[in-house]
């Protein structure tokens, strides 16, 4: 039993950090919460979930389980919902997530609120805030009937503090043979890099198409953010064009970030890139353009050639 | 094969020239992901594989104006489930879903998300509803098996996967799926001769409880106006000094 | 009167607009200052629907009327800024496309008509001489009947869409002494024998339509491709020119509604002395004055286009409508660089290639002093 649920994400190896964001919602929304985590050989990831504060660490663990296709994954998560009698299914806006959850709603007969930044009382009810239109507006929406499905923008919830008292680790039993059989994994195409993870880095250093080529673009945005231990993103274009790969896009579509520092370099300031950026502490943009919409944003702005620019101040980093 | 593309008609995201700005009477564009749709399924069939183009949206008389769009670009026929009423994206599911029983297609594919909504829900939940195998934020589509599978290559948090699904599947595009083609007159002049069926809830039997509900709408507070710096060392020096983020 | 567009004009009209400025505004500036020919572009506004606009569409045009066509010419005008683009796709329409239209056989329509609609082919006409321009009918190129075949010998000069052009309607005697009467219309195709497309001709403005001179040296071409009658080219070529007086300048409405708007957007974001120029009376002056040209432009040639589709004579119209709109646009660009400032002689701020283009309007499709001469003459003087 347990007021709500939350999926917990991982890559195989380590649970993602970010989707322990979602327990914080949990604990504003009160009440009891276990954490769900689904994969083969879980060994050692659900020890690292114990002391978030949960009333159990419910692990479903099977080998049909080794890849998160959405069918046999949201078959599992609303099995788990309801034996736990769950009123919220929670969890932290990501691929992973948004591909299975709603899935797991319909199932479950619930309806869903994606990206839900903050959440208020009014009327005697909860309402959730969550962005619309590129997150240009933000909508207050309130949801009725008995369960929900909710998954949190990760940037505009503190990561839990990891102190409680451990919690016990539960199996959880589901009919593996009945799991549904449509889909099947291929294969997969990621790299794994020394830099930080990009929604969680402190610093983010992030390119557009000015930045000519994918060796123009490594050199500058890849040097620049080395030199301050940050991660990389890119704008819709500079990935379209082949410069940066899929993961590094940021936008209305891609990630939402929200670092100590994001460096914007020959970024015009699109609509729908500055839905992924408008939560960062301080913002620098970097164009030639004097126009451009970035500027209106920036906490501080040079306007000048980026290729010019970067290099200058990538030596005065290094010289401290 | 049979290919039933759902899209949705929103207010055009490059109109604004404030973001998000009420503008009176803001022009309406179909959803650029459902556009990538629309394209990819004109594809299919330019390629062979498909023989109908479906077309379904929910929406009252001024969406009209989208669907004859879709028909100029060359989906063959369409229908307007008739509804004004805001609805949330599992509504909208279960009203597909009695679409899909009605047209039984072969593949449904539709965009990710709705760049006014951006929930990204609705696909999603459409194949839980009817128990089908999805492919959500995919970029490359490739029939296998005299199209039994659709293997397709999905763009995710960390790179790219590819996953095969066998058919009739719900697929959700992404971005670089395609570029979709712009409507052409003589497209336009044909698609004044394509029909437009009109349905409602009921005739689908489909009773809409509205179990989201939208209770207000507010512009975020704007970010303080910043500063231009002249140099890279004065932007360094605040970095440091004023920002303390170096 | 019924100004109002109907529901099916408004989405043509839209999607022409929507189409060119999404697929037809890349490399301009470049292309003007290389003197280079969009082809791309001339393709992908064929597979839209451009060069078949007014073509009945059995020969796979859009059949649409003249009021249609001139919108969709003009609204193309507004959305598209490569106006050297737009006077090649109206040398096409109406010097070749026309002229097939209304004196074709049968043959000649199934057989050229579908290519020139769709994009495929580029058609263009030589009727002006080194010596004859605005004499037009003193052309001296000779086509002598020689068995199953037309032998043209002569020169002709200022042939837009000539280096690209893959059809010309050439205009020559088949018997010098018949004077007009004698003028015949002929379907060339490029590369007939003979036929020799010389070098380009550089020119001041609309740049990125190619033009050359064209020489016929024995040139042969064979029988049914006589255009209409032996010696019925004069007559052929004076109900083309009509079409192509009323129509030739729809685009530079629409490209005048855009410098208009230009001009409003720098006036008001322009600021000098702590105010925005527009405020300024010699500034709102001249924006006024471009404003009554764009609407009266727009006016004439929407009642000339009416005319010609209720079958009305619009010989005194079209006329009209070809000298107004061109002084119209000419002063429209002179002004807009005035307003502009220094900004407006830059090529990068694109204005300046306006009025570089606008001033051939002034030349083409008969002068305004020939066009002065055919509205003096018919008001009786």
């Amino acid at each position: 039993m347990a007021e709500s649920l939350i999926l917990i994400e991982h890559d195989r190896q380590q649970v993602k950090r970010s989707s322990l964001h979602a327990i914080t919602l949990a604990q504003q929304l009160g009440g009891e919460y276990a954490l769900l985590v689904l994969g083969d050989g879980l060994g050692g990831m659900s020890a690292s979930l114990v002391s978030y504060g949960a009333c159990a660490v419910v692990v479903a663990d099977d080998p049909l389980l080794a890849e998160s296709l959405a069918d046999r994954y949201a078959t599992v998560i609303a099995e788990a919902a309801r034996q736990h009698n769950a009123k919220n299914i929670l969890g932290t806006s990501s691929t992973f997530s948004k591909d299975v959850l709603p899935r797991a709603a319909a199932l479950l007969d619930a309806p869903m609120v994606s990206d839900v930044v903050a959440i208020e009382e009014i009327d005697g009810s909860i309402s959730y805030r969550r962005p619309i239109n590129a997150g240009s507006m933000f909508a207050m929406i309130k949801v009725d009937g008995d369960r929900r499905v909710l998954t949190v923008r990760a940037t505009a919830f503190e990561p839990p503090a990891a102190n409680a008292a451990p919690c016990p680790i539960k199996r959880f039993e589901f009919d593996a043979a009945s799991l549904p059989n449509c889909m099947r994994f291929i294969s997969r195409e990621e790299r794994r890099s020394d830099r930080p993870d990009l929604t969680e880095a402190r610093v983010v250093v992030s390119g557009g198409r000015p930045l000519k080529d994918k060796e123009t673009f490594e050199r500058l945005v890849g040097g620049l953010a080395d030199m301050l231990g940050g991660a990389i993103g890119a704008t819709r274009a500079a990935v379209d064009a082949g410069m940066a790969p899929n993961d590094y896009q940021i936008g209305q579509t891609g990630k939402v970030v929200a670092p100590e520092l994001y460096i914007a370099l020959g970024i015009s300031g699109a609509i729908q890139h500055l839905a992924g950026i408008k939560d960062s502490r301080i913002i620098v943009a970097i164009n030639k353009d004097p126009d451009a919409p970035i500027f209106q944003i920036a906490t501080y702005g040079l306007v000048g050639d980026l290729h010019q620019i970067v290099p200058q101040l990538i030596e005065s980093i290094r010289r401290g | 094969m049979k290919i039933l593309v759902p899209f949705k008609s929103v207010p055009d995201p490059n109109d604004a020239t404030v973001a998000g700005a009420a503008v009176s009477t803001p022009k309406s564009v179909i959803n650029p992901f459902d556009e990538i749709a629309i394209e990819e399924a004109l594809r299919i069939r330019e390629r062979g594989e498909a023989t109908e183009i479906v077309g379904a949206t929910i929406g009252a008389p001024a969406v009209d104006e989208q669907i004859r769009a879709a028909l100029a670009m060359g989906v063959d026929r369409a229908i307007r489930i008739d509804d004004s009423r805001a609805l949330d994206p599992y509504a909208v599911a279960r009203i597909l879903r009695a679409v899909v029983e009605i047209e039984a297609p072969h593949l449904v594919i539709m965009g990710k998300q709705a760049v006014d909504d951006d929930s990204n829900q609705v696909g999603q939940m459409l194949a839980g509803l009817l128990s089908w195998p999805q492919a959500t934020f995919v970029s490359k589509i490739e029939f296998l098996d005299n199209k039994a599978h659709a293997r397709c290559t999905r763009e995710t948090d960390a790179g790219l996967e590819v996953v095969e699904v066998y058919l009739p599947a719900i697929i959700t595009t992404d971005l670089r799926l395609n570029e979709p083609r712009y409507v052409s007159l003589p497209g336009l002049m044909k698609a004044r001769r394509k029909q437009i069926e009109i349905l409602t809830c009921d005739q689908l039997g489909v009773t809409v409880r509205p179990l989201t509900t939208v209770l207000s709408v507010a512009r975020p507070p704007k970010r303080g106006a910043g500063t231009r710096v002249e140099s890279v060392e004065e932007l360094i020096t605040k970095l440091k000094q004023e920002a303390k983020v170096l | 009167m019924d100004f109002a567009w109907s529901d099916q004009q408004r989405e043509l009209l839209d999607a022409v607009g929507r189409f060119a400025s999404q697929q037809l505004n890349y490399n301009v500036i470049e292309n003007d200052r290389d003197g280079v020919f969009n082809h791309d572009a001339w393709k992908k506004c064929g597979g839209f629907g451009i060069q078949g606009l007014p073509v009945p569409t059995e020969y796979g045009g859009l059949g649409l009327d003249p009021l249609t066509t001139v919108a969709a010419l003009e609204r193309l005008g507004y959305a598209c800024k490569d106006n050297g683009l737009l006077f090649s796709i109206n040398a096409h329409l109406w010097t070749a496309v026309t002229p097939l239209v209304y004196n074709g056989s049968e043959a000649q329509k199934k057989k050229y008509l579908p290519g020139l609609c769709n994009g495929a082919l580029i058609g263009g006409n030589a009727m002006s001489e080194p010596n004859s321009g605005s004499d037009a009918f003193s052309l001296t190129t000779t086509a002598i009947k020689k068995g199953s075949r037309y032998i043209l010998n002569g020169s002709k000069i200022f042939v837009t869409n000539g280096p690209v052009a893959d059809l010309l309607v050439v205009f020559a005697t088949v018997d010098k002494t018949r004077g007009p009467d004698g003028i015949s219309a002929f379907l060339v195709e490029k590369n007939s024998p003979g036929m020799n497309v010389a070098r380009k001709l550089e020119k001041m403005g609309v740049r990125t339509s190619p033009m050359a001179e064209v020489f016929f040296e024995n040139c042969e071409v064979p029988e049914e491709n006589l255009l209409g009658k032996e010696g019925g080219g004069a007559f052929l070529f004076t109900r083309s020119m009509t079409w192509e007086r009323g129509c030739i300048l729809a685009s530079a409405v629409g490209s005048m509604q855009r410098l208009l708007e230009t001009c409003i957007r720098y006036a008001n974001e322009r600021k000098q002395g702590s105010q925005s120029i527009g405020k300024f009376q010699l500034v709102a002056s001249k924006i006024v004055d471009m404003k009554l040209r764009v609407q009266s432009s727009r006016h004439m040639l929407y009642h000339y286009a009416w005319l010609s589709g209720h079958r009305k004579s619009v010989y005194l119209e079209s006329a009209m409508t070809k000298l107004h709109i061109s002084d119209s646009w000419v002063k429209c660009c002179e002004d807009a660089i005035q307003i502009h400032g220094g900004y407006g002689y830059m090529t990068e701020y694109e204005v300046e290639r306006e009025l570089r283009d606008a001033i051939a309007s002034k030349l083409y499709s008969g002068t305004s002093e020939i066009q002065r001469n055919i509205v003096a003459s018919m008001l009786g003087l």
